[in-house]
């Protein structure tokens, strides 16, 4: 393990980006790194609030007409390496809000976040449980950890 | 051969500049672990994620445009604000007294300004995405002023810097100004001097007052809460340091934590007469005095909340009016 | 109290904020009018969160539209589902069991705690005081447990069903002791909390007087809820609720209508929901949990109003052959916006997100009814 793993292992800076799910998948998060019942922290998991320090954008919701400029800004905002993990069903396909006009498309709607952003891991669940998003976070170790 | 060595002045500041160096890094490391992690009731990181880990990491990102008016300006500052610290360390070593226009107070506090400069033109020259250039429609019919001009949340930041830099570091400037009533000179040479042959100023009346207002100055000028105004997360987000990522994020989390090791020693100089070398056993005491200042910022941090204007000025005029209680007690 | 100023034509800057926000829970942007760091007016901007429930509840069978409300929020699901069935069993004429009322009873209070428990968390994280924010969300991992331990998921439990609750939601006797034990540990905690935040004088400092919003505003504004309750009104609909007339509890005023007075009603409110939470387990009667007993007809529109955490809640529908027709929902939130505008007027712009945050906003509720207008 080179020196470049060696530190990206023991600092993980999370930053999280809701775009319009019910709120659930969101306090889940907050509550996985803020509570410290389960204290992400103790996994060199830090959580920011400014796309620059971030290295793993963690999005919920179904990405709405009005968030999908700011979620493209803000992820084009962080440096490389970069890794997005998609929590809870409405980041995975949409949830119950797409498809909800048949087969027209509904308007509204411009998720899952993976038509807008690559997305590297997906957190099924809804809401996601705490202990699911730490894994998913953890999951994309390898990945970070093999990115130049 | 070897006598030689540790006899040369400039390899003896640099090797005391290394080895503070090095024990600086473990400092944010300390506050977050040992302190708000075990106040907070959870196991919290590992020691070297904050200090070492993180900086490291940031050196292997990628190199970002950075969205500024001046970014060359702007990529320069934490690297002048590293060179600061570094002169202000420099000064404080006994080796440096050779020359007197840097081992005096008067160019610690000049050091000290610069970095406070710094932080205003940071602030200043910082276009964050969070805020103006957010990509949501915002003109809509009906909003209360449609021509207004618009602000980022980082020129409220340099905004209160500058208000800051005019009486939000009065309380440290007189600290250091308080040790001079008792020494009566400002070179360190001969404050430095003049404890170790009274003892330390530290255990005076006035000095007592007076150490207390310096950590309060510390604070003020770490920007740790109860007084990070210029980076609270209710507004500013992170403030002045907004945009800076890879190498120069980097410099701006490793500089934190040696301007707190460098505090430590300007006070330990100051108060306690006890100058930074390696070659004695005093440069124990000095780790000691800033490991113990890191802890005391710790718990103070943990159980404050971030003060606004209406808090600062009233505390800061407080601490301002204790600083000269110290400095007239020591006249007298 | 005459801390407002007087609206002038020229604004030095203006500061927007959002969609992404620390002190935000969930997207919306708002905009920050500002003279020398005093808020002189500030805009919130909602519709960042619109998905169209209502729509896609239109012309859905009623059960699959109960079970759909849930998803317009992860922190009071369980009120909308409560209400959504509510509205039915109104119109249908159905008859529900005493055990499924009281079993109602104890997961909306359940769900207030846990709603107030993320409001005090939420508030001190604003503060910057991550201490104190910690404690919290400590405390309310107790309740999420509990409502893990009744409806099986952390956020989304599907509690009610057309006729009573889900068979999954019955409590049993070890369900009923460990809900005793842990309202015990509960009250503790919360207890040595609330010592802790009234002695902390430098907290105190910074929220007594912040973002007052007085008594004849509110009311003006028609503010719903604990923010209505805070400025000394005491309107609790769960005092006209038949659900609730079995149960003694106190209707919780303060004075203020600032920070402070909002903050200690959350904390007051949680000891009044330990309070009926214990009543309910001591008298909780025998029997079926659900009715299956009923015959769908048409109805006419039918509305239903419960209080919820954050105010009250209004449900309306018709059906038309087992479908819903003309669904409107009305959540706390919309009559509060107001509120939240006028509360940060006069204050300092680093409290002015908390002086938000006072109201227990949820746009996630909120965002429904706008129809955005595209260009």
């Amino acid at each position: 393990m080179g020196i470049k793993s060696f530190s990206r292992v023991r600092a993980i800076h999370v930053m999280l980006v809701y775009t319009g799910g019910c709120n659930g998948c969101d306090i889940e998060i907050v509550n996985s790194i803020l509570s410290p019942r389960f204290d992400a922290e103790q996994y060199n998991v830090f959580l920011t609030w400014n796309p620059r320090e971030a290295d793993v954008l963690v999005v919920t919701g179904p990405v709405t007409h009005l968030n999908r400029k700011p979620l493209e800004a803000i992820y084009e905002a962080i440096p490389n390496p970069k890794l997005v993990v998609a929590a809870g069903s409405c980041a995975l396909m949409g949830g119950v809000y797409k498809n909800c006009y048949g087969d027209i498309p509904s308007e509204e709607i411009e998720g899952p976040v993976e038509n807008i952003i690559p997305v590297n891991a997906k957190v099924p669940g809804c809401a996601v449980r705490p202990q699911d998003v730490l894994a998913g976070v953890v999951s994309l170790l390898p990945t970070l950890l093999d990115a130049d | 051969m070897f006598e030689n060595i540790l006899t040369n002045p400039i390899i003896v500041v640099i090797l005391t500049i290394l080895v503070c160096f090095i024990i600086s890094t473990l400092l944010p490391g300390i506050e977050r672990k040992y302190i708000h992690a075990r106040i907070q009731q959870r196991i919290g990181p590992i020691l070297i994620a904050p200090g070492i880990m993180a900086p490291l990491k940031f050196m292997f990102k990628e190199n970002v445009k950075v969205s500024s008016p001046v970014s060359g300006l702007y990529k320069a500052l934490p690297v002048i604000c590293f060179i600061v610290v570094l002169c202000i360390l420099i000064a404080l070593t006994p080796q440096a007294y050779q020359i007197p226009a840097l081992a005096s107070l008067v160019a610690i506090v000049g050091f000290l300004k610069v970095e406070e400069i710094c932080y205003v033109l940071m602030g200043a020259l910082s276009k964050s995405v969070m805020s103006v250039r957010m990509p949501f429609p915002d003109k809509i019919k009906g909003a209360a002023h449609n021509n207004s001009n618009l602000s980022f949340i980082e020129d409220i930041s340099a905004r209160r810097s500058l208000r800051m830099i005019t009486y939000g570091s009065f309380p440290l400037y007189l600290a250091l100004f308080a040790p001079i009533t008792a020494a009566g000179s400002i070179f360190l040479q001969d404050i430095v001097a003049y404890q170790q042959a009274n003892g330390p100023f530290l255990f005076t009346i006035s000095g007592g007052i007076a150490a207390i207002v310096f950590f309060i100055g510390y604070m003020i000028i770490l920007n740790e809460y109860p007084f990070s105004i210029i980076k609270a997360k209710s507004d500013v987000i992170e403030g002045p340091y907004m945009e800076y990522a890879a190498k120069y994020r980097a410099v701006v989390y490793l500089t934190r934590g040696f301007f707190m090791l460098v505090l430590g020693c300007v006070f330990s100089v100051l108060f306690i007469g006890i100058p930074p070398t390696i070659m004695s056993l005093g440069f124990l005491v000095n780790i000691l005095v800033a490991l113990i200042f890191v802890f005391m910022m710790g718990i103070f941090s943990a159980f404050a909340p971030v003060f606004t204007n209406r808090q600062l000025l009233p505390t800061i005029l407080c601490t301002s009016l204790l600083g000269i209680l110290a400095i007239g007690l020591g006249l007298l | 109290m005459d801390k407002k100023v007087p609206r002038s034509n020229i604004i030095e800057t203006e500061i927007p904020m959002g969609t992404v926000h620390p002190a935000a829970l969930e997207p919306y942007r708002v905009r920050f009018f500002v003279e020398d760091e005093i808020v002189q007016e500030a805009e919130i901007t909602i519709g960042v969160n619109h998905r169209g429930i209502e729509r896609i509840m239109e012309g859905l069978p009623v059960e699959k539209a109960n079970a759909l409300t849930e998803k317009i929020c992860g922190i009071c699901s369980n009120s909308h589902i409560w209400n959504s069935c509510r509205t039915a069993e109104m119109g249908l004429g159905i008859e529900i069991p005493e055990r499924a009322l009281y079993i109602r009873v104890i997961m909306g209070e359940l769900e207030r705690l846990h709603s107030h428990f993320l409001y005090l968390a939420h508030g001190c994280e604003v503060l910057s005081h991550e201490t104190f924010s910690m404690r919290v969300f400590y405390l309310r991992e107790i309740v999420m447990e509990l409502l893990a331990m009744i409806g099986g998921n952390r956020v989304q439990y599907g509690c009610s069903v057309l006729g009573g609750v889900r068979p999954r939601c019955d409590l049993d006797e070890a369900k009923l002791l460990r809900l005793k034990n842990d309202m015990d540990a509960l009250e503790e905690g919360l207890t040595g909390f609330v010592e802790r935040f009234l002695a902390d004088s430098i907290v105190q400092s910074r929220i007594t007087g912040i973002g007052v919003l007085p008594q004849k505003q509110a009311i003006e504004l028609a503010v719903t809820g604990p923010t209505l309750r805070a400025t000394g009104v005491a309107r609790d609909l769960r005092t006209t609720m038949f659900e609730y007339d079995e149960f003694d509890f106190n209707v919780i005023t303060q004075p203020d209508g600032d920070v402070k007075s909002n903050l200690v009603m959350r904390a007051l409110e949680s000891f009044e929901s330990i309070k009926i939470i214990r009543q309910a387990i001591a008298n909780i009667p025998e029997g079926k949990v659900v009715n299956r007993d009923w015959e769908m007809f048409d109805i006419d529109i039918t509305e239903s109003y419960i209080e919820v955490p954050r105010g009250t809640l209004y449900h309306s529908y018709a059906l038309e052959s087992g479908r819903v027709r003309h669904c409107i929902i009305r959540t706390p939130s919309m009559a509060n916006i107001g509120a939240m505008q006028y509360a940060c007027i006069g204050d300092q712009l680093t409290d002015a997100q908390l002086c938000i945050v006072q109201c227990d906003p949820c746009f996630t509720c909120t965002d429904r009814a706008i129809e955005i207008i595209r260009r």
